[in-house]
């Protein structure tokens, strides 16, 4: 039976050859290190929050009255619907930390350079439109801590002149943030954010298998200039299944065990008290604090004495970053020979930590 | 000079924003004019440990701020203590229930109907809320306000020790309820109407006992037993629902580790 299955989509698609040239005989670096198994892993995550997300939309109520109520009706009575909100809540967490993670590898590697600068950029909007998902994300279960977040974060734009308060109005959509900020936050949710991560992240695993994976820069290479296009095959590389496969498998197995730890024995972790108490606009919270994603961005703003100084300073540093392979064109990718280039990334890690612990605890 | 080393002066100046700014980065919260006016040097001795003790209040802990009893307007420094902006100040000795009554309205009406209350409300001599709970330093009221030292300023012990004995069990069932529902809370699960439930027997019992009459409290124990006994049953099914979760994905956890092993160990046999 198994076999007449097989010979339909062989007579159809040429599923062997289809295998053969993109799992077999496709080649990684030999001595590709696990850092690289980190783009799969996040593109895992992402699978299991649209799995998740859409068994959660089924029960979930996107209005102002009902949403904290269908929240609470999820961890309370559909069944296992606990766990699928602890896998969302926790995945999402965990997906970001990935991607950071991945990103960070990324460019350790040095693997931003020509001819991936683009493979580098669509990375970078994916972390962008992950941030965003995070955020919209975090309005709809209505709750004081999602409100009030929310009700920070869309003060933001009004650090602009002229166009500042129109621009918060707009993401409002009213003064406050409301019933109608619930909808829109909720829309970007489901309809546009899948569909734009979706196709950029297409277009990203395009980029990495039609330059091929980058070897790692470390030891004795002898790396051919890029003077026209060519793919960088790895003839004397590993074959992409099963051993790179198994090695993606492996870790795609230790994320989520890490993410069933947090759901077992933390639980609430990410879901603090503030989180499972109803949106009270009446009510501010003593403490608002925003996911440890955001506090080093945060605790800047509170830093800065100037709110449009510290949202343009943000503004700039994210470009810097996502514009960071068309300001290092140097040849030289690895970064252990390039004492400043370490220096600079082990600061802005650092720095990045100092102002997250710095703004979780002020 | 490279961009590299550009890019480096640029992360330095970031740092030295930040410590600059630093400098500024004054606590903004509880601000307020009473409590700035109570905590100065100026104040009388005797008013300035109100801040203090208030903080370590249950009314603290429960935003209950200053306003809320005395009125007063505590953003307005010139006009805090206006009667125009509702400020009653401090209540006289005889009028401190009604002050209290304000929200702790079922108290007042079986305080007042007590012998504790129509004392003072006939001479002026019986206690009021004061006298058992203090004023500023009001912490969480507990059986354990009935005790000889209080009790035994105005009268013997021998009957408030019948009536403690009488509350005594009620009360044991409430502080273990509370208790279960903070590890509700703790387990992330929303409380609403259990602590509301909670509250509501509680407060029932609180207002029965300020009647001080110990044969209509061993009446209704019966009656609060069987209250907390139902929400007990409901929390308890909450937290084997809790214990239930973490299980389930610790097992799930072992199963993902397990696959994990299995997957590193085949991988192990491939490259061989």
């Amino acid at each position: 039976m198994l076999d007449r299955i097989k010979n339909w989509f062989e007579i159809r698609i040429g599923l062997k050859d289809l295998i053969r040239a993109q799992l077999t005989e496709y080649r990684v670096p030999k001595d590709i290190n696990i850092f690289y198994t980190l783009g799969f892993v996040a593109m895992a995550a992402f699978m299991m929050q649209a799995a998740t997300g859409f068994f959660l939309l089924v029960y979930y109520v996107p209005h102002s009255e009902q949403a904290f109520k269908s929240v609470q009706a999820i961890m309370t009575t559909v069944p296992y619907g606990w766990l699928f909100r602890m896998l969302h809540a926790v995945g999402s967490n965990l997906m970001v930390a990935v991607v950071f993670l991945h990103l960070a590898s990324v460019f350790f590697m040095g693997s931003y350079k020509k001819p991936r600068e683009m493979t580098w950029l669509a990375g970078c909007l994916m972390l962008l439109l992950v941030l965003t998902f995070c955020l919209s994300g975090y309005l709809l279960p209505w709750s004081q801590l999602s409100y009030w977040a929310t009700t920070i974060v869309t003060t933001i734009p009004t650090a602009f002149p002229y166009f500042g308060d129109y621009a918060a109005y707009i993401m409002r959509g009213g003064e406050h943030v409301s019933g109608v900020t619930l909808n829109r936050f909720f829309a970007i949710h489901v309809a546009l954010l899948p569909f734009l991560f979706i196709s950029i992240l297409g277009f990203h695993l395009f980029l990495v298998r039609r330059i091929g994976i980058s070897s790692p820069p470390f030891g004795e290479k002898n790396e051919r200039e890029w003077t026209e296009y060519r793919h960088e095959a790895h003839s004397d590389g590993i074959p992409f299944y099963p051993h790179f496969v198994f090695r993606e498998m492996f870790m795609v197995m230790i994320f989520f065990a890490i993410m069933f730890f947090i759901i077992s024995f933390m639980p609430t972790l990410f879901l603090p008290e503030d989180a499972n108490t109803p949106a009270d606009p009446f009510r501010t919270p003593a403490r608002i604090k925003p996911e440890w994603y955001f506090l080093a961005p945060y605790q800047m703003l509170r830093l800065i004495p100037n709110k449009l100084l510290g949202v343009v300073m943000q503004i700039i540093i994210v470009a810097l970053f996502i514009l960071w392979p068309f300001f290092d064109t140097k040849k030289e990718r690895n970064i252990l020979k390039r004492r400043l280039l370490l220096g600079v990334f082990f600061i802005s890690i650092a720095m990045w930590v100092i102002l997250a612990v710095w703004g979780r605890y002020s | 000079m490279s961009r590299i080393k550009l890019f480096s002066i640029f992360l330095l100046l970031i740092a030295v924003v930040f410590v600059l700014a630093e400098a500024r980065a004054v606590e903004q919260a509880d601000k307020s004019t009473c409590l700035e006016c109570h905590a100065s040097e100026m104040m009388k001795l005797e008013f300035r440990n109100i801040p203090g003790d208030w903080k370590t209040s249950w009314h603290y802990e429960n935003r209950v701020l200053c306003h809320d009893c005395h009125g007063g307007d505590p953003k307005d420094a010139a006009a805090a203590m206006s009667p125009q902006r509702g400020f009653v100040g401090a209540p006289k000795y005889k009028d401190v229930p009604e002050f209290c009554g304000k929200c702790h309205v079922g108290i007042l009406k079986s305080y007042l109907e007590s012998g504790h209350g129509k004392a003072l409300k006939s001479n002026g001599t019986g206690p009021n809320c004061v006298t058992c709970h203090g004023s500023h330093k009001i912490q969480k009221a507990n059986i354990d306000i009935i005790n000889e030292g209080l009790c035994g300023k105005c009268h013997s012990y021998e009957r408030a020790s019948i009536m403690k004995k009488a509350l005594f069990l009620t009360e044991k069932k409430i502080t273990e309820t509370e208790k279960d529902i903070k590890k509700l809370k703790a387990g992330g699960v929303f409380t609403e109407e259990e602590e509301k439930n909670l509250f509501s027997a509680h407060a029932e019992f609180r207002t029965l006992f300020h009647s001080v009459d110990v044969s209509l409290v061993k009446e209704r124990t019966d009656e609060f037993a069987k209250k907390l006994s139902l929400l007990g049953n409901k929390i308890q099914n909450m937290l084997n629902e809790l214990g239930f979760r973490k299980n389930f994905s610790a097992f799930l956890m072992l199963i993902f580790l397990g696959i994990g092993v299995g997957i590193f160990l085949l991988s192990k046999t491939y490259k061989s």
